[in-house]
């Protein structure tokens, strides 16, 4: 007893914990900071020594931040941005996919390398442009200005996981499908998108994670109240004196939330498409 | 298939219209091709090739009157004084030295994190989940939480520092330890992206190599030196250069952290063409620091892909 007592304090369990414990604490301690302090009142922000745990737990600043700041607004703008950038993004990369992992194609590396050296473009760089390019169309300021540079922004990464996930989709199925008459746009909706189903998903949640947290372009080229998304309008919350760290984390908490659900909800996907993603660019 | 095929063949000559149509209906598949790859094509053309052609046009181009007359042809003068001009230098230093610096921080403490979650765990969730939450997380608002963090009066860095003795600083307030603070949130932003990708790799290695290197009487440092550095090297030369061409475009954390300040001590290259032209409206200069900022992002990357090659 008294020998294994001796070793006991470093256990390989106790050893896991420990490690375990600073990855999850490194993770999570920003996140959970703010939402300790989301339910702190104001003036307990602003006393000295700082509180860690809220000494008057209020929720009113949760009210406020829907009340103050046009919060619902700035959701309703991400959440449509990025659902439609989203589809978007799918439908084209599928289509262009499918081309590269099917058919009989002439310059088939160099086409995928061109799409994936496009990521690679700084897109800061091409901000003036595509900012004139916007205003020559008369869409500063609505959604389509956002859309169509975010479907840009995700097409590589969702690219390059829809071909990998169509190449191992057996050729017999579609060819089967089109003997019995279907076109090979048919074959390609009714047949291998749903077989493809897991890699059209976790391609979907690549896209919508880029255009969820982009923010340069959002803030230049939609930089209207109205218009704005919620990165964009929770960074240019602006206080009457000082910057209000209360309303702030509360919107923080309230952003970060569903991008916090989507992941856990779907981890395992987002791992393999990062991964498939990174290991080929 | 066979009575298919003969039926095809034995099918007698149709005209030319009736040819077309068919072939509209089911066309080749170089026509489906071309067709599939048409939408990435149109978007790319329109999102980054004529916007690079666009740029380069307007670097020649004095642009800061906005009015109906043409803008005059300068040549190389937006260059020149982009040479010379005190801002650009400092944003080009500021942001080399903060790519050198969050790239390297950012490996090593990926590494750290890959290496700590590639332990056997019982329940794998909450660890992928912290390496995924900084990840998901918008840059804006890691720069917005780390602004907290090193907030001067209430911040809990400084509360930290009071409670081992130390004095308090005034992180975002002075140009040193604006620069660190900046720092310490790209890193912690970036490190989980590259743990991610690291642990990918770690858990490629096949077990067999480490229980025979034990059999050799191998340490785990000698282990770890290797087998697991040599066999990893791949995994970490993808996340430096996705890490490197992201950090040369730092933009969101310091513009909420700093907005480029103390004096300018945090501004870099984006922040500044994001200035020059959305805020003061200078397209003419604006594209010309973005010309420069351009070449110097594709020759890192130039760079890289040689050295991968080699390997």
């Amino acid at each position: 007893m008294a020998a294994v007592k001796g070793d006991a304090l470093f256990t390989p369990e106790r050893l896991r914990l420990i490690a375990a414990a600073i990855v999850v604490l490194n993770g999570f301690f920003p996140a959970a900071w703010i939402l300790l302090t989301s339910f702190k009142p104001e003036v307990e922000l602003v006393q000295k020594p700082i509180t860690y745990l809220p000494h008057d737990f209020t929720l009113q600043n949760y009210v406020q931040v829907f009340r103050q700041q046009p919060l619902a607004l700035y959701i309703a703008n991400s959440a449509i941005v990025a659902a439609a950038s989203t589809v978007l993004t799918l439908t084209v990369s599928a289509c262009a996919a499918y081309a590269i992992a099917r058919l009989r194609l002439r310059y088939r590396d160099l086409i995928l390398s061109a799409i994936i050296a496009s990521s690679t473009f700084p897109l800061v760089t091409l901000l003036v442009p595509i900012f004139e390019t916007m205003r020559a169309l008369g869409i500063l300021n609505t959604y389509p200005a956002l859309v169509l540079p975010y479907v840009v922004l995700s097409l590589p990464v969702c690219t390059l996981v829809l071909v990998s996930f169509f190449q191992s989709i057996p050729r017999d199925l579609e060819n089967a499908a089109m003997i019995d008459g279907a076109t090979r746009f048919g074959a390609l909706w009714r047949v291998v998108i749903p077989l493809a189903a897991p890699g059209v998903f976790t391609a979907g949640i690549l896209a919508f994670v880029n255009s969820w947290d982009e923010f340069l372009l959002a803030l230049s080229l939609n930089s209207a109240v109205r218009m704005r998304t919620l990165p964009v309008g929770v960074a240019l919350y602006q206080g009457e004196f000082t910057f209000p760290w209360h309303i702030i984390s509360a919107a923080l908490i309230v952003a970060i939330v569903p991008i916090a659900v989507l992941i856990a909800l779907f981890q395992e996907r987002v791992v393999g498409g990062l991964t498939a993603g990174g290991m080929k660019g | 298939m066979t009575t298919l095929l003969a039926s095809t063949k034995d099918a007698p000559p149709r005209p030319r219209v009736a040819r077309l149509l068919e072939r509209l209906a089911d066309p080749s598949e170089r026509v489906q091709a071309i067709l599939l790859l048409a939408p990435a094509a149109l978007l790319l053309g329109l999102i980054v090739v004529y916007p690079i052609a666009k740029l380069v046009y307007n670097s020649f181009f004095d642009l800061r009157l906005s009015g109906g007359q043409r803008a005059p042809f300068v040549a190389f003068d937006n260059y020149q004084s982009a040479l010379t001009d005190s801002q650009f230098w400092n944003a080009l230093w500021n942001t080399a030295l903060f790519t050198i610096i969050t790239v390297i921080g950012a490996l090593i403490i990926g590494l750290a994190l890959a290496l700590l979650a590639n332990l056997p765990f019982r329940r794998k969730w909450p660890v992928r989940l912290a390496l995924l939450l900084p990840w998901a997380m918008p840059l804006a608002f890691a720069g917005l939480i780390f602004a907290w963090f090193f907030n001067t009066d209430y911040g809990v860095v400084n509360d930290w520092l009071m409670r081992i003795g130390l004095a308090p600083r005034q992180w975002l307030l002075s140009p040193g330890t604006a620069f660190a603070a900046v720092c310490i949130a790209i890193i912690w932003k970036s490190s989980s992206f590259i743990g991610l990708i690291l642990l990918a790799g770690l858990q490629m290695i096949p077990r067999s190599l480490y229980e025979a290197a034990e059999v050799d009487g191998a340490t785990r440092f000698q282990q770890f030196r290797e087998i697991t550095l040599p066999l990893l090297a791949p995994s970490m030369i993808v996340a430096l250069i996705f890490r490197t061409i992201t950090a040369l475009q730092t933009f969101d954390i310091p513009y909420t952290m700093t907005k480029g300040g103390p004096a300018r001590a945090t501004e870099t290259l984006a922040m500044l063409i994001h200035s020059t032209t959305i805020d003061y409206g200078d397209i003419g200069y604006g594209s010309t620091l973005a010309v420069l900022m351009f070449i110097v992002s594709m020759a890192v990357t130039a760079l890289y892909l040689r050295r991968i090659q080699r390997d």
